[in-house]
């Protein structure tokens, strides 16, 4: 019964899709876009106009996303609650994983936060740039299973640093404008040292991202294996 | 216009894919694998809403912005949602590994029956007779409720 | 005014903050939150005297609309956004075990409904509303039981489908205006969203945010949550959660998409929901999933109201919300500590007098019994629904109209069971100190509404006007044309 009815959503569904597309003008003209793309250079001073979209026209919506990430780690502490002193863990990965564990790490720190830094400039950005930085603190935690990242400093980390962005935000409307407005001086386009504060901004979300993925992906890894 | 068409199938067979996914399958995992396919889907009809053929990215390079630039809000947008997923993924594989231990079992059939049991234990009845779902679709093995 | 941007923000920061302030004093860490929330209400308080009957945008980034988001606060937007704020101080989920983490949600739970409150871009409320999504998982999850995660993952599944759905609904938006701010796509609807890709859009938004809603048919999520979350957090849901993604719906409704075929659809969608949530209600025996299926049923005569079209559905959907979301925090806060069977009720009156009396005056309340508000709410949705052409409206009044009927039959029988049988083995326990309390204040604050219900009837009067007023909406935000 329950799969027929499934079924004929599934097919209902098709059938409204096919409808959709048959009478859909594919002509498309964003507005909010080509503006966007028009006034970016000027208005912001960023080189990458995606990093102009997601931290300056629409800061809001990031500031959002961090939220979620934040929430998600809170609600996956919550959850998973805190993993037994004795529990059986599994055992340490072979030489080949631990050794280039280690060498990755300082390679991976550097990469994380080359492109958490050149956001602004070239396609990445905080978030890429902090998944790397994640990866790289928890490949060590993949390659010594006993390891347990310092779950302080992670929450440390995160909280500073998300507090960072807001205040980062407020700090534009104690000079009277409104919240996140892009501040200190432009610069010139393409140079690293542009955009005002929208680098500031990356760095928190990089910092940020990199401590809450490292923290979630280590207290998955630390729930005891079952059998 | 060609090239477009082969990506909207793609997006909506995505989507078309992993709803079947979740609805049809019985198996907590592969729900989830559902729901990424779906979301997968989504974001790809995301970017496609203003799709340009010829477009090149919205960066600047040598100096200069290129002439034909592409939407960089849907670019915006679908980094949101994947985050958002992202997130949203890790919560559902926590609660997972929670039932899994609390249950034994990933069978969405199994997990439902034992929590109606679970509830009805916890409220005093006897029988899981209170155990109506609004819309049938959802009811659990029919044991005859 | 632009302050209102704190009433989001600031909760946000200091549950970012929170778990460092726990580490360096642990009394800061468990009294920050209600204090924040409490800056936060009066602010809001004096914030909507401030507003008076008028309307303002706030352009975040100081970013013209649409380049960037706009924020529109209006009298509606104003007072969800307070029901908010003020209803998770009263009923601060933050007790139990992990107390830093649920104070960690309530907070957040704060900031983010103040948000989807406020929000006038469309991507912009599809954030905030995953962002509720997530803190709700945590805040239902936190009563740590094998049931409770279950009914957790489930309602999980049927969300993250309905996201997914709401995304695609966007993209078919976004793809046919080429923006995603609320004023602008009212200002470019009537050429190109009035059409079969604008009512699918609206059917894939209607799906994906009315999961929240307890929309038919999303909503198989309902009973089990309510029947495991703790009575705080099925309040919160139950009480103000659902009537924010209502309104939402509602605001798309009215600016995005006014054609008569989307009224239709939600009409039939409310009609289905007040047939199957009143019917499930009046076969349940636990009480708390008792409460649930109606509160489907009621959110379903919310829906049937709202699909009225003009300023009189506004009016006679925000009348039957308000009045619920004061009597169900109260049924559910009532109901956690009798939670379980019905039958287990028996002789409650004599135990605690005051949970019973409270109860049946809600009951009443809920059924539409004059003079109490439910009534004129009522009454209000089926003056309307009998004035419309479309036949399909007067199939919705009677719908109504036996919906309260089987109301009545199993509100009463549960009555009945308070005052007229004996107690059984196990006598109904009696209430913690706390929750009877934040009950008996909303059931103190519903008898003196009868009182003052012109004024009251006025303010959402003006209220419903102003949300339905698409022209001025369009004129207070001034989007730049574009070409």
């Amino acid at each position: 019964m329950r799969r027929i009815t499934s079924a004929l959503f599934l097919v209902g569904l098709a059938v409204l899709v096919a409808a959709v597309y048959q009478q859909m003008n594919l002509l498309v003209t964003p507005l909010a876009g080509d503006a966007i793309n028009a006034s970016a250079g000027q208005q912001v001073g960023a080189g990458n106009i995606v990093t102009a979209v997601v931290l300056a026209f629409r800061g809001f919506d990031t500031l959002l996303e961090l939220t979620i990430l934040f929430t998600a780690a809170t609600v996956g502490g919550l959850v998973l609650g805190k993993p037994r002193a004795d529990a059986p863990r599994d055992p340490d990965a072979g030489f080949i994983l631990q050794a280039g564990a280690d060498l990755f790490f300082p390679l991976l720190l550097v990469v994380g936060l080359y492109i958490i830094l050149h956001g602004h400039l070239t396609p990445g950005g905080g978030f890429q740039g902090g998944v790397v930085l994640a990866a790289a603190f928890f490949i060590p935690v993949l390659a010594r299973p006993g390891t347990t990242l310092d779950h302080h400093a992670v929450s440390l980390i995160e909280g500073l640093a998300g507090a960072a962005f807001i205040l980062i935000g407020l700090l534009a409307m104690l000079g009277g404008e409104v919240f996140l407005t892009p501040l200190l001086d432009k610069g010139e386009l393409g140079a690293l040292f542009s955009a005002g504060t929208l680098p500031l901004l990356y760095l928190a979300v990089g910092l940020k991202v990199g401590a809450e993925l490292a923290g979630l992906l280590a207290q998955l890894a630390a729930t005891e294996a079952t059998d | 216009m060609d090239l477009t068409l082969i990506f909207y199938v793609a997006a909506v067979g995505l989507m078309l894919i992993g709803s079947a996914g979740i609805v049809l399958s019985s198996h907590l995992l592969r729900i989830i694998f559902g729901i990424a396919l779906l979301e997968t889907g989504a974001n790809l009809l995301l970017l496609l809403a203003t799709y340009r053929e010829g477009a090149a990215a919205p960066i600047w390079v040598n100096g200069k912005f290129p002439l034909a630039m592409a939407d960089p809000v849907p670019q915006a947008l679908v980094l949101t949602a994947i985050v958002i997923s992202v997130g949203i993924l890790a919560v559902t594989l926590s609660l997972a590994l929670r039932v899994h231990r609390a249950y034994g079992t990933l069978d969405i059939r199994d997990i439902r029956q034992r929590m109606e049991q679970d509830i009805a234990d916890a409220a005093g009845i006897d029988m899981p007779g209170s155990s109506e779902a609004p819309l049938p679709v959802y009811s659990s093995a029919e044991s005859g409720s | 005014m632009s302050k209102v941007v704190l009433l989001i923000v600031l909760p946000l920061m200091t549950a970012f903050l929170l778990p460092v302030i726990h580490r360096v004093s642990p009394f800061a860490g468990r009294w920050m939150g209600p204090a924040v929330l409490l800056l936060t209400s009066v602010m809001g308080i004096l914030l909507w005297s401030e507003l008076g009957h008028g309307a303002l945008a706030i352009e975040i980034g100081g970013f013209r609309p649409p380049l960037g988001i706009t924020l529109y606060v209006d009298q509606l937007a104003l007072l969800l956004a307070l029901a908010v704020t003020v209803g998770t101080l009263l009923l601060w989920p933050g007790g139990g075990e992990d107390r830093l983490r649920q104070s960690t949600l309530a907070l957040l739970l704060a900031g983010a409904g103040s948000g989807l409150a406020l929000s006038g871009d469309l991507f912009n409320i599809y954030v905030f509303y995953e962002l509720l999504a997530v803190v709700s998982y945590g805040l239902i999850a936190s009563r740590g039981t094998a049931a409770v995660f279950a009914a957790t993952t489930r309602y999980l599944i049927i969300s993250s489908f309905g996201a997914a759905l709401a995304l695609a609904g966007i993209a078919l938006v976004y793809q046919a205006t080429g923006t995603l701010n609320l004023a602008q796509l009212a200002q470019l609807a009537p050429e190109k969203l009035n059409n079969i890709q604008g009512l699918a859009a609206f059917v894939l938004l209607l799906v994906g945010f009315g999961v929240k809603a307890e929309l038919f048919p999303v909503n198989a999520w309902v009973a089990e949550v309510y029947a495991t979350a703790s009575g705080r957090v099925s309040a919160l849901l139950a009480g103000i959660i659902s009537k924010l993604a209502l309104v939402i719906i509602v605001r798309l409704l009215i600016l995005v998409f006014p054609q008569p075929e989307a009224h239709l659809v939600m009409l039939v969608l409310g009609i289905l929901g007040v047939v199957s949530g009143e019917l499930a209600a009046w076969r349940a025996q636990d009480l708390r999933r008792m409460l649930a299926f109606s509160s489907i049923g009621q959110l379903g005569v919310m829906f049937i109201a709202f699909s009225i079209p003009g300023p009189a559905g506004v009016f006679a959907g925000l009348a039957v919300a308000l009045h619920h979301m004061i009597v169900k925090p109260a049924l559910f806060l009532l109901a956690a500590q009798w939670g379980g069977s019905t039958a287990r009720l028996a002789g409650a009156a004599k135990v605690s007098p005051l949970g019973a009396g409270l109860f049946v005056l809600l009951a009443l309340s809920l059924i539409g019994v004059p003079p109490l508000p439910g009534f004129w709410a009522k009454l209000l949705v089926l003056v309307n629904l009998s004035e419309q052409a479309q036949p399909l409206y007067y199939l919705g009044a009677g719908i109504i109209l036996a919906g309260a009927a089987l109301e009545a039959n199993y509100l009463f029988r549960i009555a009945s069971r308070f005052y007229y049988a004996q107690p059984g083995q196990t006598p109904p326990t009696v209430h913690r100190g706390g929750d009877l309390a934040t009950a008996s204040l909303l059931g103190a604050g519903l008898l003196a509404s009868v009182f003052v219900m012109t004024p009251l009837a006025a303010q959402l009067q003006s209220m419903a006007l102003q949300a339905s007023d698409t022209a001025h909406y369009i004129e207070v935000v001034n989007p730049e044309a574009l070409p």
